[in-house]
């Protein structure tokens, strides 16, 4: 089955912030071999030449505008693209073994970034500085995940959106320890502090994957976008089947007129069965 | 370094989650999540002299809209069922996913975890129940993600099956 990708990033300020912290990336990952015409088959070319074999999208947010947050932000997407290229000859085929080093390699990447991060900032003497980071590699028809911080991944199937993230902060850890209520939960003050990020005090990446099927959609964006629109309305926005770009900037839209208080990225990915 | 793919696989709201963050964090979340898609921890495991590396993959819940995807279990070489005592209803669904699994990858070391042991006063299995749940020739435990009964047992016991190779989950 050929699968048609259409997706689409943006990353805003926001109204209140004197520099743009967030940083996003969407690239293709293809072969090099590119089919231009044939006489066979696409079912003979097994429907690989000539396509993008896999998809990698990533939001980071360089955190809470400390030091250097926007280089942390850069780095992680950075070292994620190097890795990304340098095994891109192992994304055709993932076998269950192969699935393993890839989660494997990926959790490493970021622990690396992690590290270099708190060795650069000592050698230098200043705060560390740190970024959440979610990032989904798409190999149709699966699409893995990996995620530190509180940026989201959302998924959409039909008209059902869910979060496939779930945030690490202070907050939530409370919570489902059952220290804390909800309601605590948004209105203590410490309650945003990231439980885990690259480049802070602890980091935990979370992995996973989702098969997805042709006309499901992703969302990936930062909390400058979340701590203004609730999922109830991201649901109603990216729940309805209008283009990548279009559904990604009225979610930008959304997060400005409700205050932009934080830099915003939102990257919004639709699958369709491609015509033949 | 041996490698093996465990799968938590049962209804929505079994505690398939909870059981993992047991056995891997040691911590009991009271706060319900579902998952979406699957989630994958690891957790290295000593089985007579070898280092085994488990990786378990938290497989989203059955429920009224979407089944258990066989391509999830593929290539796993054991599987916990996850069946709650206080809901017979997801006992009763074991069999039913075990034929989903068995159809994907044949059969396979498994054991199930009878879960929420600790809501005693709200348990609903008679001892019949327990012993027949899922049909024949299965390894059977009571857990409880919350105070960590029988949970390093089922796991443990499903690691030295997958490691052993040969024999069925009985």
């Amino acid at each position: 089955m050929s699968v048609k990708i259409d997706s689409f990033g943006v990353t805003d300020i926001g109204k209140k912030r004197q520099v743009n912290q967030d940083n996003f990336l969407i690239a293709d990952i293809a072969k090099t071999v590119q089919v231009r015409h044939s006489s066979l088959s696409t079912d003979t070319l097994g429907g690989k030449f000539g396509e993008a074999g896999g998809h990698l999208f990533v939001v980071a947010d360089g955190v809470g505008g400390g030091p250097d947050g926007d280089r942390a932000s850069e780095g992680a997407i950075a070292a994620l693209l190097t890795y990304v290229t340098e095994a891109v000859g192992c994304f055709n085929e993932v076998s269950v073994t192969k699935e393993h080093e890839l989660f494997e390699s990926l959790e490493r990447t970021v622990r690396e970034v992690h590290e270099n991060l708190k060795a650069e900032a000592e050698g230098r003497r200043r705060e560390t500085p740190a970024t959440t980071l979610t990032m989904v590699l798409l190999i149709w028809p699966r699409a893995y995940l990996i995620h530190v911080g509180d940026s989201r991944a959302y998924v959409r199937r039909g008209s059902r959106v869910q979060q496939l993230t779930r945030d690490q902060t202070f907050g939530e850890y409370m919570v489902s320890l059952g220290a804390w209520t909800e309601e605590q939960a948004a209105t203590a003050r410490p309650a945003a502090a990231l439980s885990s990020a690259i480049g802070g005090s602890e980091l935990d990446p979370v992995v996973g994957l989702i098969d997805l099927e042709p006309g499901d959609g992703l969302m990936l964006c930062t909390d400058g976008l979340t701590k203004h629109v609730d999922n109830d309305k991201i649901a109603a926005i990216f729940g309805n089947s209008g283009s990548a770009e279009s559904v990604g900037k009225q979610l930008l839209s959304e997060a400005l007129d409700a205050g932009g208080t934080d830099n915003i990225a939102v990257i919004v990915v639709n699958s369709a069965e491609r015509a033949n | 370094m041996i490698q093996k793919k465990i799968c938590m696989v049962g209804v929505y709201g079994t505690g398939k989650t909870c059981l993992v963050q047991q056995f891997v964090h040691s911590i009991f979340s009271v706060k319900y999540l579902s998952t979406v898609g699957v989630k994958i921890d690891k957790k290295q495991v000593r089985i007579g002299d070898q280092d085994v590396t488990l990786m378990l993959w938290d497989l989203e819940g059955r429920d009224g809209t979407r089944d258990v995807s066989a391509s999830y279990v593929r290539g796993a070489h054991g599987i916990i069922y996850v069946a709650d005592g206080t809901r017979p209803e997801t006992v009763e669904q074991l069999g039913d996913l075990r034929r989903i699994v068995v159809d994907e990858i044949g059969e396979t070391p498994s054991v199930i975890a009878l879960n929420k042991f600790d809501l005693k006063d709200q348990w609903k299995l008679s001892a019949t129940d327990e012993s027949s749940a899922g049909g024949a020739d299965f390894h059977r435990l009571r857990t409880s993600a919350k105070t960590g009964e029988g949970v390093e047992a089922a796991f443990e016991w499903l690691a030295e099956k997958t490691v052993a190779g040969t024999e069925k989950g009985s």
